[in-house]
C-alpha cells in the first residue's frame, strides 16, 4: 500500500470516528425528544 | 434545544477543513516521508484527550467543593469525550507506528501509560453507570476524577522519565519546538481545529445529558403513579441541589 493510501485511511478513521460520535449524539437526542412527545 | 448550536460547528468545520488541507500541503518528513502526516491528527487527538481529562479533574474538584450538579455533568461529559479521543490516539498511533516502527504495538512507556489511562477512564464511565443514586454517583466519580487526572502529566512526561521508543515532546517542552516551522503551523492549526470541535461535542453532550435527566425524571414520575401507595420508591442517600 502506498504511503498516501495509508495516510488517507488514517484520516478516514479519525474523521469517521468523530462524525460517528456526533451522529450518535444527535440520534440519541432525537430519540429522547420522540419519547417525551409520546408521553 | 439545538444540540449542536450553529456558530461553533461552522467554525469547527472550517478549521478542520483548513487543517486537512494544511496536512496535505505540508512538506513530507525527511525520514518518515508521507507517513509523518498522521502526526496532524494523532497529536491533536492526544492534546484533546489531555484537555478533556484535565477538565474532568477540575470539574470533579469543583463538585467536591460546591456539590453542584452541573459540575458532575461537566466531569462526566468531558470524561466520555476524553475516552473517545484517547481511543483515537491509540488507534492512530498504532496506525502510524506500523509503517515507521514495524510493529502495531510495543511495550513502550508512552503507549502503556496511555492505554492505562484509557482503561482507568473507561472504569470511570462504568462506575457512573453502575451507581443509581445521583449523590453517591457524583461523589464516587468526583473522587476518581480527581485521582485519575494525575495520569495526564505522567503520560506526557513518560518519554522523558523512562527510556522510550516513542519520540520525546517536540512542542510542549522547555525551549523552542524542534520541528520545521511550516509543519508546526499546520500542527497548531489542527490542534486549534480539534479543540474547537471537541468544545462543540462537549456542549452537545452536556445538552444531551440534560435531556436524559429530564426523561429519567418523567419516567420516575410515571412509575410512581402506576405503583400508587403499594410500592415505595427506594430511599436514596440524598439529593444534590440541581440534579
Amino acid at each position: 500500500m502506498s504511503e498516501w493510501a495509508w495516510v488517507t485511511i488514517g484520516f478516514v478513521i479519525t474523521f469517521g470516528a468523530l462524525a460517528g460520535y456526533t451522529l450518535r449524539l444527535r440520534l440519541r437526542a432525537e430519540a429522547i425528544r420522540r419519547e417525551r412527545v409520546r408521553r | 434545544m439545538n444540540l449542536l448550536g450553529r456558530r461553533l460547528p461552522a467554525a469547527a468545520l472550517v478549521l478542520l477543513a483548513g487543517g486537512l488541507v494544511g496536512a496535505v500541503l505540508a512538506p513530507p518528513d525527511r525520514f518518515q516521508g508521507d507517513y509523518q502526516r498522521l502526526m496532524y491528527v494523532h497529536v491533536p487527538t492526544a492534546w484533546v484527550a489531555y484537555l478533556c481529562f484535565g477538565l474532568t479533574g477540575v470539574a470533579s474538584a469543583l463538585w467536591l467543593w460546591r456539590r453542584t450538579g452541573r459540575f458532575d455533568r461537566l466531569a462526566a461529559a468531558s470524561a466520555e469525550l476524553g475516552v473517545l479521543f484517547t481511543g483515537l490516539t491509540i488507534v492512530l498511533g498504532s496506525w502510524w507506528g506500523k509503517p515507521v516502527w514495524g510493529v502495531w504495538w510495543t511495550w513502550d512507556p508512552r503507549l502503556v501509560t496511555t492505554a492505562l489511562m484509557f482503561f482507568v477512564y473507561l472504569g470511570y464511565l462504568a462506575l457512573r453507570r453502575a451507581t443509581l443514586d445521583p449523590l453517591a454517583r457524583a461523589r464516587r466519580s468526583a473522587v476518581l476524577g480527581v485521582v485519575a487526572v494525575v495520569q495526564v502529566p505522567v503520560v506526557h512526561m513518560s518519554v522523558v522519565w523512562w527510556r522510550a521508543l516513542h519520540q520525546p515532546p517536540t512542542v510542549l517542552k522547555p525551549g523552542d519546538p524542534t520541528i520545521d516551522h511550516r509543519m508546526l503551523a499546520v500542527l497548531l492549526l489542527n490542534v486549534v481545529a480539534f479543540t474547537v470541535f471537541a468544545l462543540m461535542l462537549l456542549r452537545a453532550r452536556l445538552r444531551l445529558t440534560v435531556l436524559e435527566d429530564e426523561l429519567a425524571t418523567a419516567r420516575a414520575a410515571e412509575d410512581t403513579e402506576v405503583a400508587g401507595g403499594v410500592v415505595t420508591a427506594p430511599q436514596l442517600e440524598g439529593r444534590m441541589r440541581d440534579v
